[in-house]
């Protein structure tokens, strides 16, 4: 897998992901290394949602994951959980040197749920893994609650940078396995008909035009 | 001045600007004159770095001498004059209030000065001896509000314990609205003109409408304000610029995605500063229109190229407007220019009558608060 730069002919698959968290754990210095590596220890807290897109090439297909950056407090919720519909993967982000972003992850998944389909595909990020005389967190711990919940986990550094393209392309290479397997299925059943993709909500493009259903993904996260 | 201006030494010293001489308070850092720290690749962060002739310079200094007339001493004079000329005063404020005199300019259109007057002791209450839930919240993105400027960098520093009291100030004064990221954009840019105090004060008047309607709402559970502003720009920008109107649709883009931040910081998030100080001039004078007005002049600046656009590079464009775009001389008399008071009353209630109750508390009732804590 390589990542491409931006620019370039149009994508494959366009797949919507989302990074939700509480305020200050790093959603916005992961996204910042992933589609630029920079990284701003002071980065200016996000109002709202931010947007970024990035290419990626899965099995010589080349897929697109728009990004949206979502602004981590509370009283925020009211304009970003509008941003979860035709979510098709998600980060959910907490920082391992503070324990009430753990706990509060419940809620995340509670608000995900909501607003988005049940089968988003979702990774757990333990972000700041750098600090690593500070970790409040355990990897056991991560692990523990995302297999619970059935997530993918993953720990990650924005600042040294380590797992953060991994943490976005378990996701993508998920949701780009599921609508394969999804696609084979329904070629089977729909061998003829190569127009069955003409309705449904637009989450998924295939060749920037036909559209896939929703129901292309139900096939489970993990 | 208080603890801002001691530190302060980019803004409002037209005079150094101009002899080209600027104190540098940290060796190795540069500065733009309003205490920017100058990153090499940001060539013109103020858009005015060029010495400025000698012509220029006599006109500011007349400017600034007219100012001080109209205001008086300690600002005495003002509500006599613009009682008397307020269309002059408002011509004035449109053409930017000279950066030495607005700190306290603003706090006499803001009503905040009123406000110290009748609470004196207040602050000092707030400050010092009442605690807050937000606390931690605000510690967390003390550092993270103008990470560049000078006056907010230093750990710990003066810059940054002002912006912590007048926030947890706020948070204990006003505990339904408590702390809300953006509002540190909006006190960290008073704290730049004004004491800590001072700024405080501006604060209560802007959300509890002590001269315009209260914009408490924009940080409110549900930021209620937020969503009728843009539901109101949408609708505006549909009328006024039907072919943007008709892409964004296309398009699938709504003001959510790009305009949540004009609001809730009053432009003071990420545009360049100069321009951001030149519409705090007219917000604080003329109220909340000015913002819809200046995103409009900004849609309507870009219109040709908005049109062409997809999706991502339209969100982009929508994000980083070009700098000829964001030139307050040519953007600002184009926002002058579209009107937009009649409709924005008109879509509000067509808002309130969609969702229920109205969005903002009756102006009379926060009055009466206000004096009652004397």
């Amino acid at each position: 897998m390589a990542l491409c730069t931006e620019e370039e002919q149009s994508e494959d698959y366009l797949f919507k992901v989302v990074l939700i968290g509480d305020s200050a754990v790093g959603k916005s210095n992961l996204l910042a290394r992933f589609a630029r590596d920079e990284f701003y220890p002071n980065s200016k807290s996000t109002i709202g949602v931010e947007f970024q897109t990035q290419k990626m090439d899965i099995n010589g297909k080349e897929v697109k994951a728009q990004i949206w950056d979502t602004a981590g407090q509370e009283r925020f919720r009211a304009v970003t959980s509008a941003y979860y519909r035709g979510a098709v993967g998600a980060l959910l982000v907490y920082d391992i040197s503070r324990r009430q972003t753990f706990d509060d992850i419940g809620r995340w998944l509670n608000e995900l749920h909501t607003h988005s389909d049940m089968n988003v595909v979702t990774i757990l990020v333990g972000n700041k893994s750098d600090l690593k005389d500070l970790r409040e967190v355990s990897t056991a711990e991560g692990k523990a609650l995302a297999e619970a919940q059935g997530l993918f986990f993953i720990e990650t550094s924005a600042l040294d940078s380590s797992n953060v393209a991994a943490a976005f392309q378990t996701v993508v290479i998920e949701i780009y396995n599921i609508l394969s397997r999804k696609v084979i299925q329904t070629q089977e059943l729909k061998k003829e008909d190569p127009a069955w993709m003409g309705s449904g909500k637009t989450i998924v493009l295939h060749d920037g035009n036909q559209e896939v259903d929703g129901q292309a993904k139900k096939g489970g996260c993990c | 001045m208080g603890g801002a201006a001691a530190i302060n030494l980019g803004s409002g010293m037209e005079k150094k600007k101009i002899d080209d001489y600027e104190p540098i308070p940290i060796p190795h850092v540069r500065v733009d004159r309003f205490g920017f720290v100058i990153q090499e690749l940001n060539d013109s962060p103020d858009g005015l770095t060029k010495n400025r002739s000698a012509c220029q310079y006599a006109r500011e200094e007349r400017r600034i001498r007219k100012w001080r007339k109209m205001i008086g001493i300690g600002g005495s004079d003002w509500k006599h004059y613009v009682r008397r000329k307020p269309h002059v005063v408002k011509r004035r404020i449109r053409k930017g209030i000279p950066d030495c005199l607005r700190g306290l300019v603003w706090q006499l259109i803001s009503g905040s000065r009123d406000l110290l007057l009748m609470n004196p002791g207040v602050y000092e209450q707030l400050v010092i001896y009442e605690t807050s839930a937000s606390e931690l919240d605000i510690i967390r993105d003390i550092s993270r509000t103008f990470p560049s400027h000078i006056f907010f960098q230093q750990r710990h520093g003066p810059g940054q314990r002002s912006l912590y009291n007048v926030l947890k100030a706020y948070s204990v004064f006003d505990r339904d609205v408590g702390y809300v990221q953006g509002m540190g954009f909006v006190a960290g840019l008073l704290l730049l003109y004004m004491s800590e105090e001072d700024a405080f004060w501006l604060l209560v008047a802007l959300l509890k409408g002590a001269v315009h309607a209260p914009m408490e709402g924009l940080y409110l559970v549900g930021l209620p304000l937020v969503q009728q502003y843009l539901f109101q720009f949408e609708s505006l920008a549909r009328e006024n610029l039907p072919k943007v109107g008709e892409h964004f649709t296309q398009e699938m883009i709504n003001p959510s995605m790009y305009a949540s931040q004009w609001f809730i910081t009053v432009f003071s998030y990420s545009f360049p500063f100069h321009l951001a100080l030149r519409i705090w001039d007219v917000f604080l004078y003329q109220g909340v229109k000015i913002v819809f007005k200046v995103g409009l002049a900004l849609l309507k600046y870009c219109q040709d190229d908005l049109i062409k656009l997809p999706f991502e590079k339209l969100i982009h464009a929508l994000r980083n407007f070009p700098e000829d775009a964001m030139n307050p001389d040519t953007l600002l008399p184009m926002a002058y220019s579209i009107k937009v008071s009649k409709r924005l009353e008109e879509l509000k209630l067509e808002y309130e009558k969609k969702n229920g109750k109205p969005a903002e508390e009756p102006k009379g009732k926060q009055k009466h608060l206000l004096l009652k804590m004397h």
